[in-house]
């Protein structure tokens, strides 16, 4: 990979980056209702506080004049204000991250072993019903909306046995040292994680079949075989290696999706994460915490983007890019 | 294949391996976490007297001025005080005041404060405090309470433990019982707009309960005040914990994650009844739902002008069968509407005997309309002598599921006397905008509700006042009459005169059929019997009510 | 949602061997174990969620009569019970199934005339369109969709047509992707050289020649753009977003999670639902799926 590359695709994040904060401002600006109007919805604004607001959001000024100081206000990384809570957005979004970050990143870590391993298996015995059966499994699980998963998971978990917490991210009231609390968040962490894990376990595996098996009947692979080399190292060492490619570039969209299945995971066990925030801001209108959770998502997508595409660079050399 | 090939997939494993590695040590500790149970009631009760309540509507803002959730003016309640407060049954006694005089004409309040009242700060509660608190409020109208102190002229500092508040009209309802005291020294620096946008995040009162913690999106906590000036209660600690799904918070009472719950829906109480260690608890709310009429005068309202023709408002509202809808939307748990006071005001509800009620008798409403000259059209709906036809929009918030219910009920009760209505649904804040659009109201009925604010019926006949188009008036409703009565029970201190008048208010109101109330809901509640006792019902709630009593009383079993 | 057979297809397609137009195609799907499958399952929904509602007709605007009625378990009179208000739960699934459907091909038209005229036209001018386009695709596929959907549903409203218009707007960059690819090779091959040189207008030749062979391929996208415009539905109706008055499958579980199904034990209120969005998307999905081994005989692995 060289540097000429890697500037091109920093050059194209940042527009990317541009365009998708621009995106956001047109989106959440051309809303019908003043934003003074929301906020002051309690009516115990006065028409000197009502001023006051105006002014403290710019709404006294142009659009394009509201765009620039939008840009200006996310480059000092100043989200707005939220309508709700009259905190800065920024604030409010930061206590929901960790709590996303935490169960995104567990269950990330299960799926890729689990889908990939699965697909592997469902790979190597091509054709078979071992790989039937895996490959309509997973169709199966994919299937399967986020928050379906979750009921059932809440029924069988919650209601019928109880044998571990359906809701929240700790135990109310609870007063343990810090293994007993990271145990009680551990706990509360295995049924949000295990529903997210499913759907993407699944999807994992059947792409990782797919790739495979493509690359299994490459004639490299005959040379590989013809050296001698057992079938496991075949496909442990090789074939995975370069069926990581299509892999790699399903991170990008996974992550896409992954969030999306956050926010009905999160609203379903009730994990204050910023899928959950996304679901409240929308019922309750409060339009600058939707415009950051927004462009948030955005940006990580975004950046996973860049990141595969970089890996896709170091892990295929033979593909060129100008 | 080349050897660098192989030697960067033994790379790939390697790290394979790390990532393997870490997933097991996450795994190792939710493993670990598995074994410590953490038992349900015992350990946490026990070990440091926590109160854990369970709500699905969080707060907005700690701010006594300018909150709106009434979760916000649960919490608020605790951490501030007022000079006089509600009882276990609802009666005023003294609060942050020790003693209260009231001159005979109504008009001069004169408090003596706790000598020992400190702010959580540890600065002394002086009269000067108060004075700010209610010059605040008072002088720029502004907040929450501003309602209360319509009639506010000046608070006056005659010692330091000593103010005597003057009011320009003699006070029926006690605007003491309404005002939170705030520390002079931390807001008095702020403009009153400051004051209005202001977050408050690290509140500073005088409340049994000083302000803690508060992690959004999941609870409240508030400690024990040691230097409190009234009795200390048992509870060392309160946490409020939000819930997104009545369902699941339900589910963490049984399983005893929770000792106390707000409100519990209608269908899932019902289901609690047979919960081991849980006691479910049915109680008269002040509050009721109804369908409100756009009765906007202005030349810009969108408002279908039939409805200014109280026959028709009328006719609707026989059209409904009450006990049919606390039947289905409630599933039971409430009583039949009729005037604005619900039967929790006791003795100043206006009683209009069953027969004289519009209600459940479409018979009579077909005559009605048959009389004013609303013939039935070939296709079943009415028309007025010029050709239009009865045809309205009705609109109801989503998210209430009652609501939506009821509207539905009410299409097709509606229809039946051949009047059409087309329902949609909307968010709260849609609708809010779209009902509250004092200059050009574009709307025809709503479905919603009314909470009082205070036990004493002058919020709830507030709202409807000639004065209160722009702010409270939900339906623009405007009568002289109405607002004359008002005004005269608000000043009479004579406690039967006042009855009097109220009573007649009602009438007034309920006749001209502007709302037509629905229902009362129960107040529906549930509390375990292992972890805390010393519950008391009472009407309005046991917790999330006018009184703060059961949170001082409560005692660990 | 993402298209999971195709995702490395981006890539990857752009070696691989052309699709061709092939007049067996929906034979050997049939013939495909998987694709059999999927196809009887697909026929059978089909015929539950059109012919149903004629047999077992919802009156929305019968509620039950008294507080014993809401949630009731399976009874004679109510074979999967009742809703949170005495409704019939059968009749309400089979009216909402059609609901589901409507949003799903709804969207998917959307995606797929969306997608797949950008990506002719991109892949066939190529040049400064094609870059323009491409930019503009690759734009829309980094926006989380999901997010996206909720965003725009809560702005622009709860109808089903313009959930299905938000849907249809999400999804057709992947369609976009994959028909570029393959219309890029397709513009290089003999005969379209031959024709061109020979003089064919542009929309004949992208009508005639290109149209034809690309049309598998549509079609294989097609179905998997469906199974996850279904599910986008489903989420959005979920959450709350979906048309309350139109209740579709979404809705119904909506319905039950907030109205205390899970504490009641009201399983049958979920399960109706739920395995009914799960066995039509599962049907779409192997037809989908086995389209795309037909299309690609590699993918069958082992030799």
């Amino acid at each position: 990979m060289n540097a000429r590359y890697f500037v091109r695709k920093l050059s194209t994040l940042s527009v990317t980056l541009f365009v998708t904060a621009s995106f956001n401002f047109l989106l959440f600006h051309v809303l019908p209702g003043s934003p003074v109007q929301l906020l002051a919805r309690s009516g115990h604004f006065d028409a000197a506080a009502r001023a006051q607001l105006v002014k403290l959001f710019g709404l006294n000024r142009s659009l394009v004049a509201q765009y620039f100081i939008y840009l200006k206000n996310l480059l000092h990384g100043n989200l707005g204000y939220s309508y709700v809570y009259r905190k800065p957005v920024s604030t409010v979004l930061g206590s929901a991250i960790g709590n996303t970050v935490l169960l995104v990143g567990t269950a990330t870590v299960i799926t890729v072993f689990v889908g990939v391993w699965l697909g592997v298996v469902a790979a190597s015995r091509a054709n078979t019903l071992v790989d039937t059966s895996i490959t309509v499994g997973s169709l199966g699980v994919w299937s399967m909306p986020d928050f379906f998963t979750g009921m059932i998971l809440i029924f069988v978990c919650g209601v019928w046995t109880h044998v571990l917490p359906i809701s929240g991210i700790e135990t109310p009231g609870l007063v343990t040292g810090l293994w007993g609390h990271l145990g009680d968040v551990g706990r509360h962490l295995v049924l949000p994680a295990v529903t997210l894990m499913l759907v993407n376990a699944a999807e994992f595996s059947l792409i990782t079949r797919n790739s495979l098996v493509d690359v299994l009947v490459e004639d490299y692979m005959l040379t590989a075989r013809a050296k001698g080399l057992s079938r496991r190292v075949i496909i442990w060492r090789h074939a995975l290696r370069n069926a990581l490619l299509p892999i790699v570039t399903a991170t990008a969209l996974y992550v896409g999706m992954v969030l999306g299945g956050a926010i009905q995971v999160e609203t379903v066990f009730s994990w204050p994460g910023m899928g959950l925030l996304i679901y409240n801001s929308v019922e309750q209108r409060d339009y600058p915490v939707l415009e950051g959770c927004f462009l948030l998502f955005a940006i990580a997508v975004i950046a996973t983007n860049f990141i595969s595409d970089l890996l896709y660079q170091v892990l295929d050399p033979r593909v060129r890019r100008t | 294949m080349s050897r660098e090939t192989v030697d960067s997939s033994d790379g790939f494993l390697t790290r394979r391996k790390f990532l393997s590695l870490s997933a097991a040590s996450v795994g190792l500790m939710s493993i670990a976490g598995l074994g410590e149970e953490a038992s349900p009631a015992g350990a946490t009760s026990g070990a440091s007297s926590t109160i854990r309540v369970g709500w699905t509507t969080p707060p907005d803002v700690l701010n006594p001025f300018t909150y709106t959730a009434s979760s916000a003016l649960e919490i608020i309640s605790l951490m501030y005080d007022t000079l006089m407060e509600y009882d276990i049954n609802l009666k005023p006694t003294s609060g942050l005041a020790a003693k209260e005089t009231v001159s005979a004409d109504g008009k001069t309040f004169t408090y003596q404060l706790r000598p020992n009242a400190t702010w959580h700060d540890g600065k002394p509660v002086t009269a000067a405090d108060v004075k700010f608190s209610f010059d605040v409020v008072g002088k720029n109208n502004l907040g929450v309470s501003a309602w209360s102190l319509v009639d506010y002229e000046s608070a006056v500092v005659s010692s330091p433990n000593t103010v005597v508040i003057n009011y320009k009209k003699p006070q029926a309802f006690d605007p003491a019982l309404a005002v939170f005291i705030v520390p002079q020294h931390i807001w008095g620096s702020m403009s009153t707009t400051k004051i209005q946008s202001y977050n408050n995040p690290n509140p500073v009162g005088s409340g049994p309960f000083k302000f803690k913690k508060w992690s959004t999106g999941q609870f409240v906590q508030v400690s024990r005040n040691a230097k409190w000036w009234g009795a200390l209660p048992a509870a060392t600690s309160i946490i409020w914990n939000q819930y997104e799904n009545s369902d699941v918070m339900v589910q963490s009472l049984s399983s005893g994650q929770l000792d106390i719950l707000t409100e519990v829906p209608p269908v899932l109480w019902n289901g609690l009844k047979n919960t081991p260690s849980v006691k479910s608890v049915e109680m008269d709310s002040f509050s009721f739902h109804h369908i409100g009429f756009n009765q906007s005068t202005s030349k810009k309202s969108g408002g279908n002008p039939l409805l200014l023709d109280k026959t028709i408002r009328q006719a609707l509202s026989y059209s409904l069968d009450r006990e049919q809808l606390v039947a289905l939307a409630l599933a039971g748990h409430g009583v039949p509407g009729s005037v604005q006071l619900p039967p929790s005001f006791g003795d100043l509800q206006e009683t209009i005997p069953a027969n004289q009620q519009f209600n459940n008798d479409p018979a009579k409403a077909r005559t009605m309309l048959d009389a004013a000259g609303y013939k039935v059209g070939s296709n079943g709906i009415r028309v007025d002598k010029h050709g239009k036809p009865l045809s309205f929009r009705l609109i109801a918030i989503q998210t209430t599921d009652e609501d939506v219910l009821a509207g539905q009920i009410f299409v097709k009760a509606a229809q039946a006397i051949g009047v059409k209505l087309t329902l949609e649904t909307l968010d709260g804040t849609t609708l809010g905008n779209i009902v509250y659009n004092s200059t050009a109201p574009n709307w025809d009925i709503f479905i919603w509700g009314w909470d009082s604010n205070n036990p004493d019926p002058d919020y709830l006949l507030s709202i409807d006042l000639t004065s209160q188009i722009g702010g409270n008036n939900d339906i623009f409703y405007s009568n002289p009459v109405y607002d004359n009565l008002y005004a005269q029970q608000a000043v009479a201190i004579n406690p039967a005169q006042r009855r009097a008048l109220v009573h007649e208010a009602q009438k007034v109101f309920y006749d001209d059929a502007a709302y037509c109330i629905m229902w009362y809901q129960s107040k529906l509640q549930a509390y375990r019997t292992d972890t805390w006792k010393g519950w008391t019902s009472t009407r309005g709630g046991i917790i999330y009510n006018f009184t703060r009593t059961n949170y001082l009383t409560a005692t660990p079993k | 949602m993402s298209n999971i057979v195709n995702v490395g297809g981006a890539s990857a397609s752009d070696e691989r061997p052309t699709v061709t137009r092939r007049p067996g195609v929906w034979r050997e799907v049939w013939r495909d174990d998987m694709g059999r499958t999927g196809l009887i399952t697909l026929g059978a929904v089909l015929f539950i969620i059109l012919v149903g509602p004629i047999i077992f007709p919802f009156q929305s605007q019968s509620f039950g009569t008294s507080s014993a009625s809401i949630l009731q378990a399976p009874t004679a009179s109510h074979w999967m019970g009742t809703t949170e208000l005495g409704q019939d739960v059968l009749r309400q699934f089979l009216v909402g199934g059609r609901i589901s459907l409507y949003v799903g091909v709804m969207a998917t038209l959307i995606a797929i005339v969306l997608g797949a005229g950008l990506g002719l036209v991109s892949g066939y001018y190529a040049g400064w369109r094609d870059t323009v386009l491409m930019r503009v695709t690759d734009f829309f596929l980094v926006l989380p969709t999901l997010p996206l959907i909720i965003v725009l549903a809560a702005l622009f409203g709860q109808s089903i047509l313009i959930t299905s218009l938000v849907i249809g707007l999400t999804s057709w960059p992947q369609t976009a992707r994959i028909i570029r690819s393959q219309v890029l090779s397709l513009r290089e091959r003999p005969l379209v050289l031959r024709v061109r040189s020979l003089g064919a207008s542009d929309l004949r030749i992208m009508g005639k020649h290109i149209l034809p062979n690309v049309a598998p391929l549509i079609f294989a996208n097609l179905v998997l753009v469906l199974s996850g415009s279904i599910l986008a539905q489903a989420a959005l109706a979920f959450l709350g977003l979906g048309d309350p008055v139109q209740v579709s499958w979404g809705t119904m579980l909506h319905n039950a999670f907030n109205s205390g199904a899970m504490s009641e034990g009201a399983w049958w209120y979920v399960l109706t639902p739920g395995v009914g969005i799960v066995v039509m998307v599962l049907a779409f999905s192997l037809v989908g799926h086995s389209l795309d081994r037909v299309l690609n005989p590699l993918r069958r692995g082992g030799r």
